[in-house]
């Protein structure tokens, strides 16, 4: 008993370096070669796929992109899962970004599920407005008075000239809003100033660090479900029937949390025998 | 592949690996990295925010083409700052489907006043344009807040226990558990950070399981950030073994070896050098 309280002991005092390269290696081999974990659909997700299902064709769906190249592990997943959904159920899709990195974000995802693998007419089928700054302001821009906010798109054409655009004024033309959000301004801000004051319906795609903070409205009924970080992606493409990164990184996602719940656990234990034996002498 | 696909597959090698060395200790690759990333996105973000917000919005809005005309004052002064840069003021005026409006001179003004504080004798100008912009958004933040953070979460979560279709217990519904696991966890919540009362007695029984209550929260807050890092790190590997292809000229593997050898000379030599003695200089 002693000798292993010992090794737990030795353990707890390791070079947190040595807890580095652990990690590392543990993600690095289920990457290299997948276990294919099952991947079951929780609740939320599967609200999230449920709504998008029960749009009446041809809705007009706004999909607002706020994230940049550094949370792309998760939500970029997100966002080509919605848009191959909003594509494959003839939806028209108009896509905004509150954060000026989101507009590459959108612009590869736009690239590869609405122009290689659906086909879609810009202009037609959907149309690219692009980043406006102003955060918050912004928002309440898009609920009151769109044309006035975006007199041109992406690529400087005016939004008059693009059929899409006939009809839309403000936020209430869209059937339904979907925000990819890694923080702020994001998922938050529009259900603050978009989806509470007009009562549009949204859903949400978010990094792990924000569900806390916006599980709140989803279970208020605030929001009809949400994407949980990388799981998440990696459900709604479950649900899909595609899989693409984020079912390839569970794998390696488990494995991790596995490893950190160990050193967790052996981080603990040689914690409480510190204690035990301090007291003891 | 491109030239230039190579040597982006370099650089963001580079600069993944100058990172991640920070693990290991401080030291002049994360360094460089730390700094590009700095100044490359302060430089991004400028060039966005000016091309998407002050050019189009901005100055399209006080020099439009659609009011162009060469004899008034106001579009001299516009051709006047046509010679500083054409591709800001194109000649005939801006066209973004604005029409002119001279409000527009307070937001530009005041933007000018918070670029003062670059000039020490000139920077009380910019707690004009500051005063606005903290006044603007507290102003559309309280109305957001209220409605969605309090009214909102409150109508969303209340419930009746006197309701006979409400289920008992339920992990993903409104049910009379849940309802009454909200009601104490807010109430205890709240009454911990009452400080006008010594906690002892009651109060102090009613904080301490508020206290239990919040380090959930944060447990709950913890994991979800310890999935988003390892779902980022995730991303990074697959990118890293993406790019040690022999397609990249094994980027990956090359640059971790120089890396290593640069660091372990490193290691190496100042092993070897012994420490200074401050006290003796």
């Amino acid at each position: 008993m002693k000798a292993l309280e010992d090794l737990i002991l030795k353990i707890g005092k390791v070079d947190r370096r040595w807890i580095f390269l652990v990690l590392a290696i543990a993600v690095f081999i289920p990457i290299i070669k997948p276990i294919g974990m099952p991947i079951r659909a929780t609740e939320t997700t599967k609200v999230v796929f449920n709504t998008i299902e029960n749009l009446p064709e041809n809705s007009k769906v706004l999909v607002s992109i706020e994230y940049s190249p550094s949370t792309k592990p998760e939500n970029h997943p997100m966002t080509i899962s919605i848009l191959r959904h909003l594509f494959r159920n003839n939806h028209k899709v108009f896509v905004t970004c509150l954060w000026p990195d989101g507009q590459f974000m959108a612009q590869d995802a736009l690239k590869q599920v609405a122009e290689e693998e659906f086909g879609k007419v810009y202009g037609e089928d959907y149309v690219f407005l692009g980043f406006r700054p102003g955060n918050e302001a912004v928002v309440k821009g898009i609920v009151s008075n769109i044309r006035k906010l975006y007199t041109v798109d992406v690529y400087q054409t005016k939004i008059d000239e693009i059929p899409l655009m006939d009809g839309i004024k403000n936020f209430k033309d869209f059937a339904f809003l979907f925000s990819c959000s890694a923080g702020y301004p994001g998922t938050v801000e529009w259900v603050q100033y978009a989806a509470d004051p007009t009562g549009v319906p949204m859903s949400s795609g978010v990094t792990s660090i924000q569900v806390n903070e916006v599980m709140p409205y989803v279970q208020s009924g605030q929001m009809k479900g949400v994407l949980a970080g990388m799981p998440g992606a990696a459900e709604y493409e479950a649900l899909m029937g595609q899989k693409g990164f984020a079912t390839s990184g569970m794998d390696a996602q488990s494995i991790a949390h596995l490893v950190i719940v160990l050193f967790i656990i052996l981080g603990n234990a040689a914690f409480f025998i510190e204690r035990k034996r301090s007291r003891k002498y | 592949m491109s030239m230039t696909v190579i040597l982006g597959a370099w650089i963001a090698v580079f600069l993944t690996l100058g990172i991640f060395s920070y693990l290991y200790k401080d030291n002049p690759f994360y360094k460089t990295a730390e700094h590009l990333f700095v100044g490359i996105s302060a430089g991004y973000w400028t060039s966005i925010f000016f091309w998407t917000q002050i050019q189009p919005n901005l100055f399209g809005r006080l020099w439009p083409s659609s009011e162009f005309s060469a004899e008034s004052l106001w579009y001299k002064v516009y051709n006047g700052l046509s010679f500083l840069s054409t591709s800001v003021f194109p000649s005939g005026g801006i066209d973004k489907g604005h029409d002119m409006h001279l409000s527009y001179l307070i937001p530009f003004a005041l933007g000018i006043m918070m670029l003062l504080s670059l000039i020490p004798k000139l920077n009380w100008f910019a707690r004009w344009g500051i005063a606005y912009t903290v006044g603007m958004a507290a102003g559309l933040r309280a109305y957001g807040y209220l409605n969605s953070n309090v009214l909102g979460q409150i109508k969303g979560t209340a419930a009746s226990f006197t309701d006979p279709n409400m289920p008992f217990f339920s992990l993903t519904s409104v049910s009379t558990f849940n309802s009454l696991v909200i009601l104490v966890g807010t109430i205890t919540g709240l009454l911990y950070f009452y400080f006008s009362k010594e906690h002892k007695g009651v109060l102090g029984k009613a904080s301490k399981v508020g206290i239990y209550f919040l380090m959930i929260s944060f447990g709950a807050s913890f994991g979800f950030a310890v999935m988003g890092r390892i779902s980022l790190l995730i991303g990074r590997f697959v990118d890293l073994i993406k790019y040690s292809a022999g397609d990249y000229n094994n980027a990956t593997l090359w640059v971790l070896v120089i890396m290593l050898i640069i660091l372990g000379y490193d290691a190496f030599k100042s092993r070897k050098t012994p420490p200074v003695n401050e006290e003796a200089v």
